[in-house]
């Protein structure tokens, strides 16, 4: 469990109706809430998340009319945590991991832009 | 908010892509000169084979070269999987035209790297791909020099054995 204190060093990246990816500074890491738990990734998990989510054909899943469980799960070598998602769920987390990832870039941009370039 | 990204990684995540496909593409161009190497030893090209065997050794050392910068960078190099390397070639020429395609599409790919590095203005990226221009520059040179030779020499009566024996003296020694 993460006490306000905790939460208070956190940073709102980018959020939906149906989760948000938070970043620690201070852990140099990234808190992602979705389907009911609050995981902690680091970069190296970060961009395994996102690999792995991205790889998901959603339009063949979709078209796919076998009496297979609609279900997906995600897991991440050498990390603490799998998700176990339905359809509508990776279409939610894809969602989620793409405004983050935007997002991070901007701060990205602002750093590149406004930090590093004192003119 | 601190960019951790990029605390991470010097390079971006679509540089660091493009540098692993270009990981792959000089393991695929050494193996496609290994297979090469193998045709002209079966085929009597001696000269040829040895060639080539040093050119699959100079694609290896490049190779490595743009998975080692990744990995210095703090980007994930992967390890590439090579598969579909042409066997078989139906002439002596056929090989040889073969591989400046290999080496136009090389070169090609690394332009694109390039292009791709002065919008992000990665000059840190670009620094390092100037030496792969530069030796593009030889590669291509002795592609086409050996191709060159199949005109001047001719394949005919002793044509190809003449062909053979002086494509193992091709240099490039520009100071350009």
């Amino acid at each position: 469990m993460t006490t306000t204190n905790e939460l208070s060093l956190w940073t709102d990246v980018f959020s939906t109706k149906t989760g948000a990816v938070y970043q620690c500074d201070t852990e140099r890491c990234w808190y992602v809430d979705f389907a009911g738990k609050v995981a902690r990734f680091d970069h190296r998990c970060l961009m395994k998340l996102r690999k792995a989510v991205y790889a998901i054909d959603i339009e063949q899943k979709l078209l796919n009319t076998t009496t297979d469980p609609d279900v997906e799960i995600i897991f991440i070598c050498a990390c603490d945590h799998c998700y176990v998602l339905s359809l509508a769920q990776i279409i939610n987390l894809k969602e989620l991991l793409e405004g983050s990832f935007v997002m991070l870039e901007l701060n990205h941009i602002i750093h590149d832009r406004i930090y590093s370039n004192p003119l | 908010m601190k960019d951790l990204l990029r605390i991470k990684s010097l390079i971006s995540s679509d540089i660091e892509i493009l540098l692993n496909q270009q990981v792959k593409k000089e393991a695929q161009s050494s193996s496609i000169y290994l297979a090469m190497a193998s045709w002209c030893n079966r085929n009597g090209y001696d000269f040829s084979s040895e060639y080539f065997f040093k050119q699959a050794e100079e694609e290896r050392h490049h190779q490595l070269k743009f998975y080692k910068y990744i990995l210095d960078m703090g980007g994930n190099a992967v390890s590439p999987e090579v598969t579909g390397i042409k066997q078989e070639y139906n002439s002596f020429r056929e090989v040889f035209e073969d591989a400046l395609d290999q080496e136009i599409s090389v070169t090609n790919s690394i332009k694109n790297i390039y292009a791709k590095c002065l919008k992000e203005q990665d000059f840190v990226t670009m620094e390092f791909l100037n030496w792969f221009l530069k030796e593009q520059r030889e590669e291509e040179y002795k592609a086409r020099r050996a191709l060159e030779l199949f005109e001047v020499i001719g394949e005919e009566g002793t044509g190809r054995w003449q062909i053979d024996k002086h494509v193992g003296q091709i240099k490039y020694d520009s100071e350009a």
